[in-house]
């Protein structure tokens, strides 16, 4: 028993010096993984390289005629003729009509989107209801189901609904996803403390106003996020809109197929169509990204 | 203010046959400090939030003043509740944190800011009031946390664990001020806690609970000195009392080759049941006898605290049956000269024995 003492003292005196010698080290190898080398900022150029150049290829092409795109070699700088490409890509069809209805469209269903996705997240993730597991599996399951199979009948109900060729019948059948109920729902389990929504319940409030003033406000990084994806996928989406509209009311990407058609395709007035219903998002994001960026960190450190 | 009772509510978590909390019936008196203390599993914070309306109670009731509310939402409730990891909201200033619960009970803005106010200078919080929760210390966030509850002047403060995320210095010192406050304005406050000191310090009454149990409730005083069964003697009390178990034999118990005594009556009926008797002494109860006389213990640790000084020691000659006897904790005079490995003997101060039933764990006087 007695040199059971011994050795405890022991390791007691010894523990001071150590500890400096072990934060000594952690900050030297968390020092060498905070400052990248040159392999990684290589490896960085590249792949931005690699995503950038579709974009200026579109540029260039866009700025060229159809005989100067299929030269070899094949021009590398953008040229003039770019605004006579536009000029006939807005006479071919409707893009400044079209850039309107997908701004519409595309906000429309961001907006309703995250609003949605984020009422029914927080439901999922924090409200005790009877067969809460059975209905997520379903609005998970909706999402194995592909989207073709729902085009006949979605289809039916909008012509019977007298909406074809009007923009609610490309709004009304995305305004929720499955996708981001769950991904609001992930969120929020983890992001969103019990304790929060119990310090709310015992502050007196009712559970929408918990919604509007603890949740938003706590889900808001993950909301961004959501309408970032949404934003896009609503501005690319072709198949559906394609059959919903027609060429009179349509969408960008709608606008866009009916471009260059003709015997010998116009690569170049297609390219420059592409780029006109492109910048709208090109700058939204690059005046955004900075927020949204900003705003995942933020959450990132509030924890 | 308003009284608070606990009328054999019950909780039973779904999917689990035993109860969380089991029939608890406790009383508490207007403006009282009541602690409820216990292990990790016990049932206190589950008593506490089934009292605030976050846990559904399952048979019983809960009456605050002359209410029953045992089916009421939190907020109908006029309770406050300050959670052991704070809950402040993460987005609102200290202001808006306090103010919350004042604005959705729709007070007017220059009365919120008053109030507000007047609760920041009690707790001197006064120069933070525009800063977020992420850029308070832990001892400021606390203290956000308690201003949160009293702006609101509510019947009943609710407290669970509020002291367990500060560090050592910090916790005695908000302990004080907590109990100061709760004294200056007299509201009835129910105060969860695993810390069996905090719980002595702070509680007018402190009800001690084991597996959903309530064991005892009565004054810090009591509790010390008369404890209902053997767990609250092994559980107040720092260092714990020493329990140890043996043979009811003439004149006392048998603990290895010495004999605790213990008046006749009591003997018999703490032996009724198996024959076996569970005494408790207190570390300060112990003396050092001489050679010979009294429980023969080997000294394994000395613990010198300045105050005065603790040896761990166990049974020289422990035979094998003897429960707990694995330490026995004496407090002696600082600086006594005494050496790991020493033998010595110990007698009990007389009337310092506490004397169980080793069968119902039960107190018998």
């Amino acid at each position: 028993m007695a040199t059971l003492a011994i050795p405890a003292t022991d390791t007691g005196r010894d523990t001071p010096p150590a500890a400096p010698a072990t934060r000594r080290r952690g900050h030297r190898g968390g020092s060498k993984a905070g400052k990248p080398g040159p392999v990684t900022y290589t490896l960085l150029t590249l792949v931005a390289l690699v995503s950038i150049f579709p974009l200026y290829w579109t540029l260039v092409a866009g700025s060229h005629t159809n005989a100067e795109i299929a030269a070899t070699p094949p021009p590398f700088l953008p040229n003039a003729s770019l605004f006579d490409n536009f000029r006939a890509a807005l006479d071919q069809a409707p893009i400044g009509k079209a850039i309107i209805n997908s701004v519409l469209v595309s906000g429309s269903i961001t907006v309703g989107t995250v609003l949605f996705c984020t009422l029914a997240g927080f439901a999922f993730a924090k409200l005790q209801f009877r067969g809460k597991g059975l209905l997520l599996s379903l609005v998970i399951g909706t999402m194995m189901v592909p989207t073709q199979l729902a085009v006949i009948p979605l289809f039916m109900m909008i012509a019977e609904l007298q909406w074809v060729n009007q923009l609610q019948a490309v709004i009304l059948p995305t305004l929720v996803s499955a996708f981001g109920v769950f991904f609001m729902r992930q969120y929020l389990i983890s992001a969103l403390p019990n304790e929060l929504l119990e310090a709310g319940r015992v502050d007196g409030a009712s559970t929408f106003r918990i919604f509007w003033s603890i949740v938003v406000p706590v889900a808001r990084p993950a909301m961004a996020v959501l309408a970032m994806l949404t934003f896009l996928t609503a501005w690319n989406e072709f198949f559906w809109p394609l059959i919903a509209l027609t060429t009179a009311n349509p969408t960008v990407q709608v606008a866009l197929a009916g471009l260059g058609s003709g015997y010998v395709p116009q690569r170049s007035v297609i390219m420059a169509g592409t780029l006109l219903g492109t910048l709208p998002v090109l700058i939204v994001f690059t005046i955004l990204g900075k927020q949204i960026v900003g705003g995942i960190m933020q959450g990132a450190v509030k924890g | 203010m308003a009284t608070v009772s606990f009328q054999q509510a019950s909780r039973i978590y779904p999917k689990s046959e035993r109860p969380a909390v089991d029939s608890l019936d406790l009383q508490i008196a207007d403006g009282e400090f009541l602690v409820l203390v216990g292990p990790s599993g016990c049932g206190k914070s589950t008593s506490l939030r089934m009292l605030a309306g976050l846990e559904e109670v399952d048979s019983g009731s809960i009456v605050i003043g002359d209410r029953d509310v045992t089916d009421s939402p939190p907020k109908e409730r006029d309770i406050a509740m300050v959670f052991q990891n704070y809950a402040l909201y993460p987005h609102m200033t200290v202001e808006e944190n306090m103010g919350f619960a004042l604005k959705l009970a729709g007070i007017s803005k220059d009365e919120r800011a008053t109030r507000v106010r007047e609760a920041a200078k009690i707790l001197d919080l006064s120069d933070y009031l525009s800063r977020r929760p992420k850029a308070l210390s832990g001892g400021q966030r606390q203290r956000v946390a308690m201003g949160r509850a009293i702006v609101r002047n509510p019947q009943v403060f609710l407290m669970d664990e509020p002291l367990s995320n500060l560090d050592a210095k910090l916790r005695v010192q908000t302990r004080t001020q907590i109990a100061a406050l709760q004294r200056r304005l007299g509201t009835t406050t129910v105060y969860v806690t695993h810390d069996q000191v905090e719980a002595m310090t702070m509680g007018d009454r402190v009800a001690v609970l084991k597996d959903g149990v309530l064991q005892q409730c009565d004054t810090p005083g009591v509790l010390y000195d008369r404890p209902a069964n053997v767990f609250v003697a092994g559980f107040i009390g720092s260092p714990a009392m020493n329990l140890v178990t043996g043979d009811a034999v003439d004149g006392g118990v048998q603990v290895g080759s010495a004999v605790l005594p213990v008046p006749r009556d009591q003997l018999t009926r703490a032996a009724a049941s198996n024959g076996k008797v569970t005494v408790g002494f207190r570390p300060e109860a112990v003396r050092l006898t001489g050679p010979g006389e009294g429980l023969p213990v080997r000294v394994n640790v000395v613990e010198q605290l300045g105050s005065d000084a603790f040896l761990y020691t166990s049974l020289a000659d422990a035979p094998d049956d003897v429960l707990h006897s694995a330490d026995l904790v004496v407090r002696t005079e600082p600086r006594t000269p005494v050496a790991s490995g020493q033998q010595l003997w110990l007698g009990t101060d007389h009337g310092a024995l506490h004397v169980f039933d080793a069968q119902t764990q039960q107190r018998v006087d």
